[in-house]
């Protein structure tokens, strides 16, 4: 299937001094997709986002823009527009003079049909009729939705989007992220989407292109990533998860699945590195994958309730695992469905799970391995 | 707490000796300046003949309005000199540089006016370093005079402006986010079109606060302009010198200084009207 690739970074490395930001990365970009770099703080996504938009050099390899490479076009020539972290709205002008700022560099058109187009791109974004307003008298929801309508005013070929979310509280990132989408699937404009927030990135993005340390850990649709993680990082970023260190693989079943030893108690997962019998491995299991069955059943594992943590729509529930030979616990989430058992702290319950929720991989050094609120 | 503090009727008590100071050293003796700029040299009894003299004279008119104008002029002038300056200063150089640059900027405010002058003589003045030179090098051979010209005056002016003039637009680039000239080129600003839309009104607050007091401090002047523009340098505060202390007038001196305070009073409410400038916003 050949697709139109808007955005295209081929082996590109940057560093600063000593400091290796970007290390030898490569993505495609299809056109008129919402694309994610997820990665902590530092990992090197926002030099990737400004080496898109031209603000950093590629120490070396090369970026392309539909079709064209970019490395030595300046920002204000390129056809991609960003959307800064802290918004970058110029305070000394009001809504309509910001949003057609890029329009009047552009020239060529007269102040009437820029104003028409400005108009046209707030109404898009929900903020008919407030182009007269100072930037400083609008909400933080609002700026956000300028910032927007100032890069969309200029029709770019791709959109860049440096956490712009980031500065709203709760219920008003809910309700911007869905409207994101929504915009970004209305007007086809490619969105490059930077975050440290992969519940962002999980409910918004077609790909995601997860990077840690300046490099590719996975690209891949948002589902795929959650459920089959390709690396240990993965693993332990996206998504919660019970990680559990340092078993020992006992049987491999096929070439996707293995049987792992926690402390004499058997579990079985996904292979996420290629394991042989010996291996040494950490485990990783979806909370909300695992079936928990009050009382002792054959098949599964046995646990006693240690906590119960109610929220709302679901409770967290802590279990000890009673007869291995190291402490271990497991965090199940227990939907609050008509069917969930009723359990209360202390009862003994049976835990089991499909192979396919958990991952197993070799262990890292941990050391650099944070995983960010 | 910061309520409490606010509450405290004791507070005000610490603004006793700043009001004291404004008042027994501004306000009252302005009030006596005012009052002895209407009153008879002889006898006191009111009159307007020490403003009629100002305006009669064409002489005190001349060296007024070439005041004004060399003030004007030489404020424009460490403008133009000084906001590249402290653009580079805060926006493009690396913390290192820009200690040592600010360092070179205040420094020489650490020697007094008077010093500064009586040095720029010592390389000005007809045996002076600069001629010296000129003549060892062949370029010219005899002595020239370079004190006691206009451009002298103008040299030194700017010269013990700028630091005035840098800092307040150094403090108001310095809140200027990188990342609003960073969003202007993106949407495809160049860098002229950056620094007229963005840059230069984020600093208009503080280009006019260095402005009024580089213009004020311009129009006040005595020692830079009479050690370095000579007895003739014809600035108006030397008028107002020459009425109290060579001649004794103290009422014709007393109407020159409510002119001087006048104008600029008038002339700086003007400037910020024109360019829409708030004066708390800026101050």
């Amino acid at each position: 299937m050949s697709q139109e690739i808007d955005v295209s970074l081929v082996h590109v490395t940057k560093r600063f001094g000593d400091l290796t930001a970007v290390d030898d990365v490569s993505f495609d970009i299809p056109k008129g997709s919402f694309f994610s770099v997820l990665g902590p703080s530092g990992s090197g996504k926002t030099t990737i986002l400004r080496m898109i938009a031209g603000f950093e050099t590629p120490t070396s390899g090369d970026i392309y823009i539909g079709g064209e490479r970019v490395n030595d076009v300046p920002p204000n020539k390129r056809r991609c527009n960003m959307v800064f972290q802290r918004l970058a709205l110029f305070p000394m002008m009001n809504v309509l003079e910001n949003v057609t700022f890029g329009l009047r560099r552009r020239g060529g058109m007269s102040k009437a049909e820029m104003e028409k187009l400005a108009e046209d791109a707030l109404a898009r974004v929900g903020l008919q009729g407030l182009g007269k307003r100072k930037i400083n008298q609008i909400s933080g929801g609002q700026q956000q939705r300028v910032a927007l309508a100032r890069s969309l005013v200029l029709d770019p070929t791709v959109l860049l989007l440096d956490e712009p979310l980031g500065s709203l509280d709760l219920k008003l990132r809910q309700a911007m992220k869905l409207e994101l989408k929504h915009l970004q699937a209305r007007m086809g404009t490619t969105f490059v989407y930077i975050t440290h927030d992969q519940t962002i990135a999980l409910a918004m993005s077609d790909t995601i292109a997860v990077i840690n340390k300046g490099k590719i850990e996975q690209i891949a649709p948002p589902e795929v990533l959650y459920r089959r993680p390709a690396t240990h990082f993965v693993a332990s970023f996206v998504g919660e998860n019970n990680k559990l260190l340092a078993g020992r693989v006992t049987r491999q079943v096929d070439d996707q699945v293995c049987e792992v030893d926690f402390g004499g108690i058997p579990m079985v997962g996904r292979m996420g590195d290629p394991l042989k019998p010996g291996d040494t491995v950490d485990l990783f299991i979806r909370p909300e994958m695992i079936l928990l069955r009050p009382g002792k059943h054959q098949d599964g594992i046995l646990g006693k309730i240690t906590e119960i943590n109610f929220d709302g729509s679901h409770s967290l529930i802590a279990v000890a695992l009673t007869e291995s030979s190291r402490p271990l616990a497991i965090n199940v989430k227990l939907q609050h469905t008509e069917q969930a058992p009723d359990v209360a702290v202390g009862d003994i319950v049976t835990l089991s799970w499909r192979w396919d929720a958990a991952n197993a991989f070799h262990p890292v050094d941990q050391s650099h391995i944070e995983k960010e609120a | 707490m910061w309520k409490r503090i606010k509450r405290a009727r004791g507070l005000w008590l610490l603004l006793i000796p700043m009001l004291l100071w404004i008042g027994l050293l501004f306000v009252l003796p302005h009030v006596k300046l005012f009052i002895l700029s209407f009153q008879e040299r002889r006898g006191g009894a009111f009159t307007l003949d020490n403003y009629a003299a100002f305006f009669h004279k064409s002489l005190y008119t001349k060296v007024f309005i070439r005041t004004a104008l060399f003030s004007i002029f030489t404020t424009l002038l460490t403008l133009l000199i000084s906001f590249p300056a402290a653009f580079i200063i805060t926006k493009v150089l690396g913390k290192k540089m820009k200690a040592l640059l600010l360092l070179a900027i205040v420094l020489p405010y650490w020697v007094s006016e008077l010093i500064q002058a009586f040095t720029w003589m010592v390389l000005f003045r007809e045996t002076g370093v600069i001629s010296y030179v000129l003549q060892y090098l062949g370029i010219t051979h005899h002595n020239i005079e370079f004190l006691y010209h206009n451009s002298t005056i103008v040299v030194g002016l700017v010269y013990t402006s700028i630091l005035f003039m840098t800092i307040p637009i150094m403090n108001s680039l310095d809140t200027l986010d990188d990342s609003l000239i960073e969003a202007s080129y993106d949407l495809g600003g160049d860098f002229w079109s950056t620094m007229r839309e963005i840059i230069i009104p984020h600093a208009g607050p503080g280009i006019m606060v260095g402005s009024i007091m580089v213009f004020m401090l311009n129009l006040g002047n005595y020692v830079t302009v009479t050690l370095l523009g000579g007895k003739n340098s014809l600035w108006f505060t030397e008028a107002i010198y020459n009425q109290f202390i060579v001649r004794f007038n103290q009422n014709q001196g007393s109407a020159f200084g409510v002119i001087l305070l006048t104008f600029s009073v008038i002339f700086v409410w003007i400037v910020l009207k024109i360019t829409k400038q708030d004066l708390t916003e800026a101050m």
